[in-house]
């Protein structure tokens, strides 16, 4: 039996959709996180299954029990907030134990949850403090003390870090990732940071449009992107997408690449069936995938580079291919060189990824 | 180290004048204060001969001892002190759950209700049929008719409500979550929240109700009922001419003037008490922290 599952969910605000019949299912235990830039309904969609929001049209069942209509105390999920959401008039401790509370536990029960819980989350010198009194990392950990005190079935967490700053961010997304595995809960957790996104889900769900563009493993939506939407949306920086025509040559399909003095790049086989001569497609190469030590006789990119962005360990390489913009993330610990001066960028081809250009969908899962 | 002025002329020009005019105010202000005072421990001839225009003229207590041996100073000073808990509790526990349910945006109705409480901001029905209504009610020299009748105002609720209002969503949300129902949600979270709304709005309530004069003198009949400031008008208006006082003049002692300048500071001084201790309330700074604007 899953987790959550919801089943064509639907959000209207007055005649204006904006979550159009999504489906999803999460098993028992399973960190899932629904990504997309703003506006693409993620956090509507974490709020329907919160019950902070009602459902137009679908289902939203939890632990095998339609809930759709059910108040928000009664659906047995606790919700972490983005903006902490703590009762400034409260210390930690009654903070904490604000949910057993008014659900009227027995004190003794309270004070033993509340102190594990602040065990866990490393709050017990601070139960005493008003919010105002803590850090903003502090903060936050008490917004997840409060929401794991109730041992609820399911998890929710809206944005929870993005009112953090970057080293506390990466540190508080370490302690998350802790919590979870050590208590082996469903989570649901909304971000628009694709890296808290890749290193937290077990599952990402990609949105976009109140649509699901693709629902995966990081590792899956990293490596074999749906399309073009998913190809540019996961990773820093993101894809390339270089528009291209398809030719069919001695060996297979190639890409030509759009006002490039290069030669057609040959595609992957798992894209060669969908492949047809002079379908115009876009041609997805990873910035990770080029290398600047290549030889001009190796498959590669003729380019100009622009910009030079250098990030410790790393650059990247603004440039252009046939006039379109491209980026190369290049390795800079191996020796320091005058990457301005890079002409030929080579490429990778078993990490080539090809979209239709009109639908933007992957020719590999249109074959799938 | 330079050396130049922060303020330029015309700065220093408009400092100025907002310095006079704040000066203006506070002393049109502050001295009817002190001449109800310099009045009160003066000798009541000398201001009744127009003597005492700030400072006390031929010092005395005579009319503090007069008021304060008189029995019906003590039962009007008791009978406001009620009218003002009595009455600021029964406001506050009409206004904040009224406010609280106007702030709801799913309550049915919310803007016709929002509109009925503004439009008595501006209009009313008037004191004949104000008294008819308590008479039918059989409010009438009634100290539950001061106390009830005069609950609940719209500006109080509004302000209320406003507040209410600004109290950010995630709170309720939160609490929902945690499984608070309707009246927890109030009780324990958006009362505390608001608590600067709400000692504001019971310090109006006190101040209104310890002024209270015009309703108490046309509804209440019984002088065992009446409140201090009734009190004070009987003193000004109806003994203003009695024998007592007519003959109190001839010694000098006390007159009507400062009989009245007495009862007066001894009706201003609980105000002066409380205020101090509100005004630390009006700032809404009980709200910080809670959430990340």
């Amino acid at each position: 039996m899953s987790e959550v599952e919801l089943s064509e969910v639907v959000k209207r605000y007055g005649v204006m959709e904006v979550v159009h019949g999504i489906s999803l299912t999460i098993e028992p235990g399973e960190f899932v996180v629904l990504v997309g830039p703003s506006g693409c309904g993620k956090s509507t969609t974490l709020r329907m299954v919160a019950g902070l929001e009602d459902i137009s049209s679908g289902t939203v069942m939890i632990g095998g029990r339609e809930v759709s209509q059910v108040a928000p105390k009664d659906r047995d999920v606790a919700m972490v907030f983005q903006n902490y959401a703590l009762y400034p008039h409260l210390d930690v401790a009654e903070n904490i134990a604000f949910g057993l509370r008014v659900r009227h536990e027995k004190r003794k029960v309270i004070k033993q949850a509340v102190a594990e819980a602040a065990e866990i989350l490393g709050l017990t010198e601070y139960l005493k403090r008003k919010p105002a009194d803590l850090s903003g990392g502090q903060r936050q950990r008490v917004a997840m003390g409060r929401a794991i005190v109730r041992r609820p079935r399911v998890f929710l967490f809206d944005e929870p870090l993005s009112n953090l700053d970057a080293k506390l961010r990466t540190h508080m997304r370490a302690e998350i990732k802790r919590l979870h595995q050590r208590m082996q809960s469903t989570s649901i957790y909304v971000t628009h940071d694709q890296v808290e996104a890749m290193t937290l889900a077990d599952r990402i769900v990609i949105m976009n449009g109140g649509r699901i563009e693709q629902v995966g493993s990081p590792m899956e939506v990293f490596l074999e992107p749906a399309n073009t939407f998913v190809a540019s949306f996961i990773g820093s920086p993101p894809m390339n997408l270089l528009d291209a025509t398809i030719e069919i040559g001695d060996a297979g399909p190639l890409a030509r690449i759009k006002g490039a003095d290069t030669a057609p790049l040959p595609i992957p086989d798992a894209f060669r069936d969908q492949a047809a001569a002079g379908q115009r497609v876009k041609l997805g190469i990873r910035p990770e995938l080029m290398r600047v030590d290549a030889d001009p006789s190796t498959p590669g990119l003729a380019c100009q580079i622009e910009l030079v962005e250098p990030l410790g360990a790393e650059a990247l390489l603004h440039g252009e291919v046939g006039r379109q913009p491209i980026i190369a993330k290049v390795e800079t610990l191996s020796g320091v060189r005058d990457f301005a001066a890079v002409r030929w960028l080579g490429v990778d081809l078993s990490g080539l990824h090809v979209f239709d250009a009109g639908s933007g969908r992957s020719l590999k899962t249109a074959s799938a | 180290m330079s050396n130049f002025n922060l303020y330029s002329r015309g700065d220093r020009i408009f400092g100025w004048i907002n310095a006079a005019l704040i000066a203006l105010v506070v002393v049109s202000t502050l001295y009817p204060f002190i001449y109800i005072f310099s009045a009160s421990i003066s000798s009541g001839a000398a201001v009744t001969a127009g003597r005492v225009t700030l400072l006390p003229v031929d010092v005395t207590l005579a009319a503090y001892e007069r008021v304060l041996s008189d029995k019906m100073f003590w039962t009007a000073y008791a009978n406001t002190f009620f009218y003002t808990i009595a009455g600021t509790i029964t406001s506050l526990l009409i206004m904040i759950p009224g406010a609280y349910a106007l702030s709801r945006r799913r309550l049915r109705g919310r803007m016709i209700f929002n509109l009925a409480i503004a439009f008595t901001l501006w209009f009313n029905a008037g004191m004949i049929p104000f008294f008819l209504n308590f008479r039918d009610l059989g409010l009438l020299d009634s100290r539950t008719g001061i106390v009830v009748g005069f609950a609940v105002t719209a500006f109080n609720v509004i302000l209320l409500r406003n507040f209410f209002e600004a109290v950010p969503k995630s709170f309720e949300e939160a609490a929902k979550m945690d499984g608070a129902n309707e009246l927890q949600l109030l009780w324990k979270v958006f009362i505390p929240l608001s608590r600067p709304a709400i000692v504001t709005v019971a310090l109006f309530c006190v101040v209104m109700r310890w002024n209270g004069y015009f309703w108490a003198m046309v509804l209440l009949r019984g002088e065992d009922k009446i409140p201090l400031q009734v009190y004070l008008k009987k003193i000004i208006v109806d003994l203003s001419a009695s024998d007592e006082f007519a003959g109190s003049l001839l010694t000098s002692q006390f007159s009507f003037e400062t009989v009245s300048a007495a009862i007066m500071v001894a009706s201003i001084i609980p105000v002066l008490l409380i205020y101090p201790y509100a005004q630390r309330y009006f700032t809404k700074g009980i709200l910080l922290g809670g959430v990340k604007e």
